[in-house]
């Protein structure tokens, strides 16, 4: 059933997940992945879709229910809430990632957050 | 050759009392740029001098592709027998190159997924994210550099502490900090007696986009409020360090920088203060290792040149 899916360069799946989930966004209601087969007028398969949705649903970026003797789907989060879903996946997949990217901020140990606390109350002061 | 050959591999050691003092005493332009330009001298010098000695150590394989004259007596006796040196350079070299590697490409893995996961928003420079935990990270490269930013970050603070937020992560990107970073970083590779120059210029370049920032706000102390809150929010994430033994970590030491007045910015103390003779003492152990890899390097050609018979 993956098949087609997996011949295809990772980032094409991304990119296909942002369609399907704008497709869903456009629908205003719960549809069913025909319907969004048919939305996104591609040459992309049945299964394909339904594919994409329901890697969207582990994801947690869309929701769906029974109606009849098929689901009706509906966008969970929107791009902006995929984006924060995939941007969480890379933070936490990459444990040296402050190699990478420079943080504004760090973890902090307690003795730290105590003088930090004491730093504060100094800066509010003197105003 | 003798021992010049090695003395690249443990000059790094004379950076250490100026990867210390920097972060309190300079400019942290100065000491980004600085210990970032230290950093990468000394472990490319290293790095060659590994790779010579390595030279020398095949030599004594079997099979190696040195010309035949090199196993002449004559020639071997003026090239010091470094004979377990040379055969440890091996592995030493490989495991530098390797772990070189790695580094580049968890760079380029990190900066391509986060690119990947914006894809779809519409491309401003700004992308704010809604997620519970706050984060705030400057995304260099890609079809479009951009800050991003957790709306848990955004909440809690002021609209003043957003602008010095927004502000510091422009620093960084303006600056090109990830440059920085991505050399210190492979330097730490090359010679683990460059590690705290790491940590060093990981810090310097923090300091450097607040100072920015607090130019950009036109106030210090609401940079330092910003770091300080978003800080106590975030704690959520623990550090395995024994809190009562622990110095002040980086974030109470910015926030303590950014309450005191601004720094000079002289670009070269004098010699005669502590940070200026440990300013001076890296640069000339700077200056040495290139020497040194230099005159090693010089030395084995000619000695290779000699040996092949043409």
């Amino acid at each position: 059933m993956t098949e087609p899916e997996a011949r295809r360069p990772r980032r094409a799946q991304g990119a296909l997940e942002t369609r399907v989930l704008a497709a869903l966004h456009e629908a205003g209601r719960p549809v069913t992945a025909g319907w969004v087969q048919e939305r996104l007028a591609a040459d992309l398969a049945y299964t394909t879709v339904m594919t994409v949705l329901v890697r969207l649903l582990a994801k947690n970026a869309v929701t769906r229910r029974r109606e009849g003797r098929s689901f009706v789907w509906l966008p969970a989060a929107d791009e902006a809430g995929l984006a924060a879903l995939k941007m969480r996946k890379v933070l936490d997949g990459e444990q040296d990632r402050r190699a990478v990217l420079a943080s504004f901020i760090t973890a902090l140990p307690e003795g730290d957050e105590r003088l930090l606390r004491e730093l504060l109350d100094q800066a509010d002061d003197e105003d | 050759m003798g021992i010049f050959v090695f003395l690249p591999l443990v000059l790094p050691l004379t950076a250490w009392p100026v990867a210390r003092l920097a972060e309190q005493r300079l400019h942290p332009r100065t000491a980004t740029v600085l210990l970032t330009g230290v950093a990468t001298v000394m472990a490319l010098c290293s790095t060659l001098c590994l790779a010579l000695l390595m030279v020398v150590g095949t030599a004594q394989l079997p099979g190696n592709p040195l010309p035949d004259g090199w196993s002449d007596p004559e020639v071997r006796a003026s090239v010091p027998r470094h004979e377990v040196a040379g055969k440890a350079a091996i592995p030493a070299l490989l495991a530098v190159v390797a772990t070189g590697a790695r580094a580049l490409l968890r760079h380029g893995r990190v900066r391509r997924r986060a690119h990947a996961a914006l894809r779809g928003l519409p491309s401003t420079q700004v992308a704010v994210l809604p997620d519970a935990e706050p984060y705030a990270y400057a995304l260099p490269g890609g079809p479009r550099e951009r800050i991003v930013v957790s709306t848990a970050m955004l909440d809690c603070l002021a609209s003043r502490e957003r602008r010095a937020l927004f502000a510091h992560e422009r620093a960084h990107l303006a600056a090109r900090h990830h440059r920085h970073l991505l050399l210190v970083q492979l330097a730490a590779c090359a010679n683990p007696f460059l590690r705290p120059l790491r940590t060093a210029v990981a810090y310097t370049a923090e300091r450097w986009a607040d100072e920015e920032a607090a130019r950009a706000v036109g106030s210090r102390r609401a940079v330092a409020r910003a770091i300080g809150t978003a800080a106590l929010v975030s704690r959520a994430a623990p550090a395995p360090t024994l809190a009562a033994l622990a110095a002040p970590g980086p974030l109470p030491r910015r926030v303590a920088a950014l309450l005191a007045p601004a720094p000079s910015g002289r670009a070269w103390p004098s010699v005669f203060t502590t940070v200026g003779l440990a300013l001076w003492t890296a640069a000339t152990g700077a200056v040495l290792s290139a020497t040194c890899s230099a005159n090693s390097a010089v030395t084995l050609l000619l000695l290779l040149q000699a040996a092949t018979p043409l």
